[in-house]
């Protein structure tokens, strides 16, 4: 088991002929897990990209493809909101956002559409997600996700595409596998969220402990430990957290992500107390990682 | 995007907001124009982003030349809670019978924008948080429908300045409005006395009409570094460079790669006691162009004792691309680089850009450490410091040898 993808995932790529997607496209394929059914660019209907067939709209790719399990959107950032809601409005159930900078007012608008036609989102500036040894959405791992990630029981949640490999490598040369890597995403506001997917992890038997990265601003964490007080996760959870140093910055400062802004909804410490409070495991130092995994299980 | 006060209200200007007339002087010569175009008493305000105006003495009501020079002089182009101050706004003082709050920002585990009202204006909405949480009024509402007039009235928000201050918020890609005072007015009307507006970076570009201008990510004044660095996006959409670059006091120039990893560069050279002279990241996969861009810009810092190039196992960032930008970058700074440089990174192309980066180092005489993934990064940062403490040491002996 695993959660998000697994080897039989019909995988839908918007935006298929462009750099990015086609090679995406390609990284799939080659990894032999997801199963790319085809894709999407408008104005480029009838083309092929790696021998499948490109459609000018999610609706023309359905009606000969048959429905898909995920639509990953490999769009320049103004032109996602339109693609978005394509696969809303075709009710793909998945719908993976690639993009980064995509306007947080769009990225409101998609969550709110996606929330009433029951579709659950995966970003905006979402790496992906992978299943090791059973498949991939998104460009996570690259060309080679055989170099960091294998399969285990550790669940790993990241807001960033970087971190989903760092991780996958520090746990990995500790002697544990993974069951899913998701990168969420770094944006303000994101479709899939840490605790949505502590809700999954929780149900998947393979996952037997997670693993989070955690971030200066928003309130991921904050939530993520009212599920935990809430009972509603109960596996061990370690966090790392990240930007300790830019506690000293201005409020409002922006870092690396759209979403890291200093003072934005709760303070480092806060954070801290919060987690600690509700039974997680703050880790004080990255490499420490492996070890407090091994604790854990 | 934070933006002046006097940024904002030209925004609202748009959507039909009132705001008190005024004029925005950014030298002592410019008040004759300005005082031309309003009566005393004038209300003055310095122009800064960090907010908490009032306590510095940044804002003050004036009833004569004097006084209205004196607080010119006082103020303009000197520092103001760490902020150069460029402009200063004067302002008609209107006849303010209530002053109220209004923000708009979004909730971000409900997905969607809100609007805050309180009767309790003119002081900061977190300590009314705190004395009168009863005055303050939440409104949760669908970003497709906007706010809805009656429900608006129902919990007693001034209807119509609200749906304009939505107006703008939605138009212009807001991250974060909020105006504190709104005041009612003498004649019965709403007016904006003040606005603080956070636009959305990555909508910016459907604003080029707005006429915004540049700002630093600590401060009002960007660096002239933060400036150029700023400017390799906007010439190429391919991946990002430097978007963000914050300066610090320290020796240590900083190229860290991606959102996440940055974060864990710098809590590590912290935390290993080096001190970064920058913090600033690059990623997505920027062509090599951006990334010597940056190296220059990061590199020109004088008294540089170390170059930290750090990030985590890229998934689709092709290093060999990105670490041959950072060498063409090296190779323009002058004088020519001595200090010791740490780089940290794994990816497509690792090996091949490390045998690159030998040999370059080998045949160029560059005193560059390389390590991969197996090497974590707070050790990587570790030897950083260590390097960096070692040259220094070497340079001030040398420096004592030749003085004598």
């Amino acid at each position: 088991m695993s959660i998000l993808v697994n080897s039989q995932t019909r995988i839908l790529i918007q935006g298929i002929t462009g750099k990015q997607g086609s090679q995406a496209c390609r990284e799939i394929i080659s990894y032999g897990g997801g199963d790319v059914v085809g894709g999407v660019t408008p104005g480029k209907g009838g083309q092929e990209v790696e021998g499948l067939p490109v459609f000018d709209t999610v609706f023309e790719a359905l009606k000969v493809l048959g429905q898909v399990d995920v639509s990953m959107i490999y769009a320049p950032p103004l032109l996602v909101c339109d693609a978005a809601f394509e696969a809303v409005e075709a009710k793909v159930p998945l719908v993976h956002i690639f993009a980064e900078n995509v306007p947080v007012l769009d990225v409101c608008k998609i969550l709110t559409l996606a929330s009433e036609k029951g579709v659950r989102v995966l970003g905006p500036n979402s790496v992906g997600a992978i299943s090791p040894g059973e498949g991939k959405i998104g460009s996570i791992g690259g060309p080679n996700p055989d170099a960091v990630f294998s399969r285990g029981p550790v669940g790993v949640i990241s807001k960033s595409g970087g971190m989903c490999s760092e991780l996958g490598n520090l746990i990995t040369s500790g002697g544990f596998g993974q069951s899913t890597v998701v990168g969420v995403g770094g944006d303000l506001l994101i479709g899939t969220t840490f605790s949505d997917l502590l809700v999954d992890f929780e149900q998947d038997n393979q996952t037997k402990v997670v693993v989070a990265f955690g971030e200066v601003g928003g309130s991921s964490e904050i939530e993520a430990a009212r599920l935990l007080k809430e009972g509603k996760f109960k596996k061990p959870f370690i966090v790392y957290l990240a930007g300790k140093f830019a506690e000293s910055l201005p409020k409002d400062t922006a870092l690396g992500h759209a979403g890291a802004i200093v003072g934005l909804e709760a303070t480092m410490e806060q954070k801290i107390k919060v987690l600690r409070a509700s039974g997680a495991i703050v880790a004080e130092n990255f490499e420490d990682i492996p070890t407090l995994i091994k604790k854990s299980i | 995007m934070k933006l002046y006060e006097f940024e904002g209200h030209r925004i609202f200007s748009k959507v039909g907001i009132e705001s008190p007339f005024f004029v925005v002087v950014s030298s002592v010569d410019d008040l004759d124009q300005a005082r031309r175009k309003l009566k005393f008493p004038i209300v003055c305000k310095v122009q800064v982003l960090s907010g908490r105006r009032g306590r510095g003495g940044g804002v003050k009501v004036v009833t004569n030349e004097k006084q209205l020079k004196d607080f010119a002089v006082e103020f303009l182009g000197r520092d103001f809670g760490g902020e150069e101050v460029r402009f200063i706004v004067l302002s008609e003082k209107v006849d303010i019978r209530a002053e109220n709050y209004i923000s708009i920002t979004y909730d971000t585990v409900l997905k969607s924008p809100f609007m805050l009202f309180s009767t309790k204006g003119g002081v900061d909405i977190e300590e009314v948080k705190k004395s009168d949480p009863e005055s303050i009024v939440r409104y949760d509402f669908d970003v497709f429908d906007g706010p809805v007039s009656r429900e608006l009235e129902k919990l007693g928000i001034p209807s119509d300045f609200a749906l304009r201050l939505w107006d703008a918020f939605y138009k212009y890609d807001c991250r974060l409005i909020e105006v504190n005072p709104l005041a009612l007015t003498g004649e019965g009307g709403w007016a904006a006395v003040d606005s603080k507006i956070i636009l959305d970076d990555a909508g910016l570009l459907r604003h080029k009409d707005l006429n915004i201008l540049p700002k630093g990510a600590v401060s009002a004044v960007p660096t002239e570094r933060e400036l150029l660095a700023h400017e390799i996006d906007a010439e190429d959409y391919r991946g990002t460079a430097g978007s963000k670059f914050i300066e610090f006091d320290g020796d240590i120039a900083i190229l860290a790669s991606g959102g996440g990893a940055s974060l864990l560069v710098m809590d590590s050279l912290f935390a290993t006691g080096g001190k970064p002279a920058n913090y600033t990241e690059y990623s997505g996969n920027p062509p090599r162009e951006k990334v010597e861009k940056l190296t220059k810009i990061a590199l020109s810092r004088e008294n540089l004792s170390g170059c930290f190039v750090a990030g985590a196992v890229a998934n689709f960032t092709d290093i060999y691309e990105t670490l041959s930008g950072f060498i063409e970058g090296l190779r323009q700074v002058k004088p020519k680089v001595g200090f010791p440089i740490v780089i940290r990174r794994g990816g497509p192309r690792q090996r091949e850009a490390y045998e690159m980066l030998s040999k370059v180092a080998k045949k160029e005489g560059y005193d560059i450490h390389l390590f991969g993934p197996e090497t974590p990064i707070s050790v990587a940062s570790k030897m950083m410091v260590e390097l960096s403490d070692k040259y220094k040491l070497k340079s001030q002996r040398a420096n004592l040898k030749s003085a004598n």
